[in-house]
């Protein structure tokens, strides 16, 4: 590759770390579609080969575009999520295609082919924000405007929005529907990390004394972060999303302490969400039973406890090394036993195929791309964009922590999707648009210039 | 045990092999990064680590030094100092040889090293606490 570019053309690149780990997520994921066709033909053939190469092409159009963009960003995020996304394709391809159907045109597409077009689109997202968010002013100049818009879109969908499960969380706009309070989690995290770097002197060191040695942030200063969060908490109680809310307190509090290192304020925020939840548990008896669901699925194995006690067969079937793509899940009167399998239960379909060895690995994924969220976070020039990239990647990390939790009643089940893995078109861009801001903010600026070659007097004989 | 059975559940195992390959090829890329960050030359020589302060920068702030470091109120400082008492030009910091010397650039208020102001070039030691105005930053060694 010449060093010599073109003038107005940034100099490519090359990424040959980024290629090596894609290159053993193809052969992982090669691997999986194998187990999945000799499980399902009984002959040594690729499940769905069209669906794999078309996703593991994706990937390396990602690639080669960041390549020719010639950006320095970070280059372990692609391949770790792209072997999340990949796990979750294959995990669509193995269950029944009938679970989502949708006609596009004259054609009905199935589960497997709905994700991979929705794969694809969030790859394309992120690579298309990779490549041209270049400052972060227009999201930290309009904070309030986000914040605004956000609440907006929600109040949107508590207005207009169908309901699925009990909860109001689409919203269609003619063709199309989405889920808003995926697209809030983003904004949240933006809103509240200009608003934490603004202020956070303030509320790390002009403290006013409460009681004793107790001291709190002055009120003025607490005022609009708690009222933001309460506005967005109450509406996504009313609207029952509770994984979201669980979500957005939980990163807050984090963002929270990453600005003021404050640990008395966390030990509040803590109590305050106890407190919260019991009051939620009183007032709604939609909590009240996902709460008795979790203490004793048994009382009700049939009704509200059918899903927890299925899923928790589906571990225990798994055991260690679990029982193969494409060999668990055994049909009940040729239903699936866990209904939500595709967007609520997938660790537990995991679980059961790939056993705890299986579900470890999925786990380490996403605590790597956490880890690279957070080294992308320290290793900004300014704290309004370090706490983004911590936010960003919490988002993900915490999504995952709370519904893996959920599927293995280790906490009452929240309807949060499994990022990356889980069915679901909002879900999937969203984080694509995520991993694109974390790409795009750990740009490590133009390359140094290549020093031109010095001609050696000695041996060259001139 | 026919062959299929078996080819399965190598490719099975195979699989979940691959998928700690995977996780073991990406720690060891965290692992480099860290140890390139730990050699990374900015920094290196030394660096301050604000303690007290009465108002910017926060406390626990850290400034990793280069050769000549200039400290004081002006933005033009390599270590911008918003503190009431200090002078826009305070002092300097200089890495001469082997250690680091202290230089008061004439200021109102005048620069202590723990707890003495500084009269002339005075060399500082690692651990050594440098006092402007209301600030105290505590010279460290550099990473690495």
């Amino acid at each position: 590759m010449t060093a010599a570019a073109l003038p107005g053309f940034p100099r490519p690149v090359l990424r040959r770390r980024e290629l090596s780990l894609l290159l053993a997520v193809a052969g992982t994921l090669i691997l999986g579609s194998l187990s999945l066709g000799l499980t399902r033909t009984g002959s040594l053939a690729l499940a769905d080969p069209a669906g794999l190469v078309a996703y593991l092409g994706a990937l390396v159009a990602v690639h080669v575009a960041l390549v020719v963009a010639g950006r320095r960003v970070d280059e372990v995020l692609v391949p770790a999520v792209g072997l999340l996304g990949g796990i979750g394709l294959l995990l669509a391809e193995r269950l029944p295609q009938d679970l989502v159907v949708q006609q596009v045109g004259s054609a009905t597409l199935g589960l497997a082919s709905l994700q991979l077009i929705w794969l694809v689109l969030a790859l394309v997202i992120a690579a298309v924000v990779a490549i041209t968010v270049r400052s972060d002013r227009w999201l930290r100049l309009y904070k309030y405007t986000w914040a605004a818009l956000g609440l907006g879109l929600l109040l949107l969908t508590f207005v207009f929005g169908g309901e699925t499960n009990g909860s109001r969380l689409t919203l269609d706009l003619g063709p199309v529907s989405g889920q808003p309070s995926e697209l809030l989690k983003v904004i949240l995290v933006v809103f509240f990390a200009a608003y934490l770097a603004e202020n956070r002197v303030l509320l790390a060191d002009a403290r006013v004394g409460v009681a004793g040695r107790l001291t709190l942030p002055p009120a003025p200063y607490l005022l609009p972060a708690g009222l933001m969060l309460a506005l967005a908490l109450g509406i996504v109680v009313i609207q029952r999303d509770l994984g979201a809310a669980l979500l957005f307190y939980v990163v807050f509090l984090c963002l929270f302490y990453l600005a003021t290192g404050s640990k008395v304020d966390i030990a509040l925020g803590i109590g305050l969400f106890l407190v919260g939840f019991m009051v939620l548990a009183l007032v709604f008896p939609h909590v009240r039973d996902r709460v008795a669901t979790w203490l004793d699925p048994w009382a009700d194995p049939l009704g509200t406890g059918y899903q927890t006690i299925q899923a928790l067969h589906a571990f225990a079937r798994g055991g260690l090394l679990g029982t193969g793509l494409g060999a668990g899940l055994p049909m009940i009167d040729g239903h699936l036993p866990i209904p939500a399998v595709h967007t609520d239960y997938p660790l537990a379909a995991l679980g059961e195929e790939l056993g705890m060895a299986g579900v470890l690995a999925v786990l380490g994924c996403y605590l790597v791309v956490v880890a690279r969220g957070l080294r992308v976070a320290a290793a900004t020039a300014d704290d309004v964009r370090a706490l983004l990239c911590a936010g960003l990647a919490l988002v993900i990390g915490v999504q995952a922590a709370i519904i893996a939790a959920g599927n293995l009643k280790l906490i009452p089940l929240t309807g949060i999707t499994l990022p990356f893995i889980s069915y679901g078109g909002s879900s999937l861009l969203v984080n694509g648009l995520i991993v694109g801001l974390l790409l795009a903010f750990s740009d490590r600026g133009p390359a140094p210039p290549v020093e031109p070659r010095r001609r050696r007097l000695g041996r060259d004989g001139a | 045990m026919d062959p299929l059975t078996l080819a399965l559940w190598a490719i099975r195992l195979a699989f979940l092999a691959a998928l700690y390959v995977f996780l073991a090829l990406v720690v060891r890329a965290l692992l480099r990064d860290v140890r390139a960050a730990s050699r990374d030359p900015a920094g290196a020589l030394g660096r301050l680590v604000v303690v007290a302060s009465g108002s910017l920068p926060a406390v626990g702030s850290v400034f990793p030094l280069d050769a000549v470091t200039t400290l004081g109120r002006d933005l033009g400082c390599s270590v911008v100092l918003d503190d009431a008492f200090a002078s826009a030009r305070h002092a300097i910091l200089t890495f001469r040889g082997r250690g680091w010397y202290v230089e008061d650039l004439g200021s109102t208020n005048g620069t202590l090293v723990n707890g003495v102001p500084v009269a002339v070039a005075l060399s500082l030691g690692f651990g050594d606490e440098l006092q402007i105005g209301e600030v105290r930053m505590r010279l460290e060694r550099g990473i690495g």
